[in-house]
């Protein structure tokens, strides 16, 4: 009983486990302030992962993430800074913003493009779009922070509603929005098909290249969405900002049972995973380890947490 | 040194099913000696008995007179009977030395350090090719040569372990007239030299070049063995196939309209796979393409469904014509395609049964893109139940059904899109035989109810078991047309072989 349980759930009842260790162990964790601090420190990357989702369940990887979101951050400061004069900062920030989000999609649309018409393997591209994108930033700001935004602006990233930090609004809409995309569309579908065996899909008539192109543009949309609050967070658009991300969105996705071979995972899976990070790091923190210790544990959990998923497979399969 | 090989009362089991029944036979040293029979016959099973592969249930194998019993391919290795499989086992990236001397290069001590020897390989893969009267560069990568080439290579690497007994699995299969020519040659001047060779082919127009001696089974017996010089093409063919029952379609209540047909194609070609290749599929029929591997069946049945591209040729389906055809087109127009290779491209094995019942219907059943499991879950219950797929549930993964079960859900999946034509490729393969009388059925059925489909498969008898009419291809061209009703088993297997 206990058994299948785990099996079914393993990665929510370790989430359990290590919450009710560190409310004992870690002093200040269980306080409502720390909670609120976990949930707003793991929002943006969040947000980021439920796109990456997508794209590893439809079998390929976006690794430009980190430098996208900076990228985001910038072009929104930027645009804010040349347009506040003529028409306000808020209509300013807003067009700053959608250009991000439009100018992202479009660079995920491109990656599905070379995907498609010349083989071109997202690992590659994206990698190549890690520097492009963080090269783009730095002209963008020519190396300094860009703070043309209103103080007010603070609230987007660092506000309270109702209790809340404000971006966990977004996070869980995003969250939300993902999860009805994945279970109740055909895109979602087309998601796990392709991935699950590409000829397959297309021998089924499901558009293959269309659906992967999607998803890695929904991706580029949340990436600049989440440029957008850390620029408001820090209020400034700044080119080092959200350097290594990928790593730690990528991570999040994997440590909630998504399969980089593509075809299986689920975007509640990933919410587990960025939860599962939030609190390591967080307890960890408080419980005063080392930053450089941290770095080794969370690797660590990475190789542990995917083990696990392929033990639990494989006894599955017995079973 | 050649040596002869003596089966005595050889024979395989598996579970209920008789591979091989008591095969008792000599064959001679220093020549070719050629198997033939069906897909099942039990010529792969002699084979791999006598490679290692699996162990005989009874009976005993004697090399020059002494008996032999192999545990493992090694143990036939050892005894230095070296096989040469139909997939060539070749690593593309590497040099021909290479591939030949894999795992056991000449090495020398250089400095003290033990490192491969290039010019002691080099030379010792040209002596092994002047020997075969072999021109090839030792030192061309693999992926530079042709196919026939490459299969020369296959054979050299064999040569190099000096085998008294070489087993050749379809070494023709993938090769060319010209590459055939020289692949024959190599193969007498193996002879000539006292090679002893065991030569499987499906092509039976080789059987005359190359030779000595042919083997019929038939079924898991030996039909018998006759001297190729001595005997016809016809024996081999009435041996292979005997007096076969054949199964009884069920009788048409109404007749198939000649005019009006559902598809019609003209003058399709995609080289270097087909050419100019037309036909109709009457409406509620089930057409016939035969013909022999490589003939071109699938791959105008793939051009058709927009899965592969066409050069030329026209394409109207229900009147509509057709210009550039594509999966996504040709599924919402009602054509469907069961692949060839459910386990590759038919399935996505580790997901459901039900998202696989339902992956090429997600157009209808989502038509503005939301799509919720309640409904899908009619047209899953109805192909589990109209096509009797036996699932303890259909969340569980494809993967875990039978070939003859998984090969259902494949058609389910198609039937749900509620097509007006379905191709069928191969749709018995790997089945079990009362899956296999399944499966006709479901055709039949959907037939009976006014699905025109066009029907592929190897096993010659299921084409003249299942189809209204036959189309016979060779070679990329199509010849004419058959009247299963009246045409015998031999008669189109010559007609595939040999044309009309």
């Amino acid at each position: 009983m206990a058994l299948n349980l785990f099996r079914r759930y393993p990665m929510e009842i370790i989430l359990v486990l290590m919450y009710l260790y560190l409310s004992f162990a870690a002093p200040g964790f269980a306080t409502l302030d720390n909670q609120m601090n976990v949930l707003r420190n793991i929002t943006m990357q969040g947000i980021i992962a439920f796109g990456m989702t997508m794209v590893i369940v439809s079998g390929e990887i976006d690794l430009s993430v980190g430098s996208g979101v900076a990228f985001s951050g910038c072009v929104t400061a930027w645009v804010t800074g040349a347009l506040s004069d003529a028409i306000g900062p808020w209509a300013a920030i807003t067009i700053g913003a959608l250009c991000a989000m439009t100018i992202l999609f479009f660079v995920g649309v491109f990656t599905g493009k070379l995907r498609r018409h010349f083989n071109m393997p997202t690992f590659i591209t994206t990698l190549g779009l890690l520097t492009v994108l963080s090269g783009a930033a730095n002209l963008i700001t020519g190396g300094f922070p860009i703070t043309s935004f209103p103080f007010q602006f603070n609230f987007l990233g660092a506000g309270i509603l109702f209790g809340i930090p404000f971006p966990v609004y977004i996070f869980a809409a995003v969250f939300g929005f993902v999860y009805f995309l994945m279970n109740y569309t055909s895109f979602g579908r087309a998601l796990y098909a392709v991935g699950g065996n590409l000829e397959a899909a297309r021998l089924s008539g499901i558009d293959v290249w269309k659906t992967k192109t999607l998803a890695l543009g929904i991706t580029g949309v949340f990436t600049a969405m989440a440029g957008v609050l850390i620029a408001s967070q820090i209020l400034s658009g700044s080119a080092s900002a959200a350097r290594g991300w990928e790593l730690d969105v990528i991570s999040a996705v994997i440590i909630g049972g998504t399969s980089l071979f593509g075809g299986k995972g689920t975007v509640r899976g990933t919410l587990i995973g960025v939860l599962f990070l939030g609190i390591i790091v967080n307890g960890m923190t408080l419980l005063n380890v080392s930053e450089y210790w941290q770095l080794v544990v969370r690797g660590l959990l990475i190789i542990g947490a995917v083990l696990l998923n392929h033990a639990l497979d494989d006894t599955a399969k017995k079973h | 040194m050649s040596a002869s090989i003596e089966t005595q009362s050889l024979t395989k089991v598996y579970g209920n099913v008789v591979a091989l029944d008591d095969f008792s036979h000599t064959f001679e040293r220093s020549r070719i000696h050629a198997l033939m029979g069906k897909n099942g016959s039990g010529k792969s099973t002699l084979v791999k008995m006598l490679s290692g592969v699996t162990r005989p249930t009874k009976g005993s194998m004697a090399l020059d007179g002494q008996a032999v019993s192999f545990r493992s391919p090694q143990d036939a290795f050892n005894a230095n009977i070296v096989t040469v499989h139909q997939e060539l086992s070749l690593v593309p990236e590497l040099s021909v030395t290479e591939n030949i001397f894999l795992g056991r290069l000449p090495r020398s001590r250089v400095l003290g350090v033990s490192s491969i020897d290039w010019g002691k390989a080099h030379r010792q893969t040209e002596e092994l090719f002047a020997r075969m009267g072999l021109t090839l560069n030792p030192k061309a990568t693999i992926s530079s040569l042709s196919v026939g080439q490459q299969q020369t290579v296959e054979i050299a690497k064999a040569m190099s372990f000096d085998p008294t007994l070489l087993l050749l699995d379809e070494p023709t299969s993938a090769l060319a007239t010209k590459e055939v020519e020289m692949l024959f040659g190599l193969l007498r001047t193996l002879k000539d030299q006292g090679v002893t060779m065991m030569y499987i082919s499906h092509r039976m127009s080789e059987l005359s070049e190359i030779a000595d001696t042919v083997t019929v089974l038939r079924d898991g017996q030996h039909v018998g063995s006759i001297e190729m010089a001595a005997s016809s093409l016809g024996t081999v063919v009435d041996m292979m196939f005997g007096d076969v029952a054949r199964a009884t379609r069920p009788t048409r209540t109404t007749a198939i309209p000649v005019e009006n047909p559902i598809l019609q194609v003209r003058g399709l070609t995609h080289e270097p796979h087909f050419r100019d290749v037309s036909f109709d599929v009457r409406r509620g029929e089930v057409l016939g393409l035969a013909g022999m591997l490589g003939a071109g069946r699938t791959e105008v049945m793939r051009s058709i469904f927009g899965a592969d591209r066409l050069d030329a040729g026209e394409i109207v389906l229900d009147g509509k014509a057709i210009a550039s055809p594509s999966p996504q087109s040709m599924v919402q127009l009602g054509l469907g395609y069961t692949p060839e290779n459910r386990k590759e491209v038919g399935l996505v094995q580790e997901h459901s049964i039900h998202n696989n019942l339902s992956m090429a219907s997600l157009f209808r059943l989502a038509p503005r893109g939301l799509i919720s499991k309640a409904a899908e879950a009619p047209g899953v219950a109805k192909q589990i139940d109209q096509l009797h797929i036996k699932v303890d549930s259909p969340a569980l993964p494809v993967s875990s059904l039978s070939g003859g079960n998984q090969q259902k859900v494949v058609i389910g999946n198609w039937l749900n899109t509620d097509p007006k034509v379905m191709f069928f490729d191969e749709p018995s393969r790997g089945v079990d035989v009362n899956a296999k009388q399944q499966i006709f059925q479901i055709i039949w059925e959907q037939a009976a109810s006014g699905l025109s489909s066009i029907f592929v498969s190897t096993e010659l008898e299921e084409m003249l078991e299942v189809c209204d009419r036959i189309l016979v291809m060779k070679e990329g061209q199509l010849l004419g047309e058959l009247d299963p009703a009246e045409t015998t088993l031999a008669e189109l297997y010559t007609a595939c072989m040999e044309g009309l």
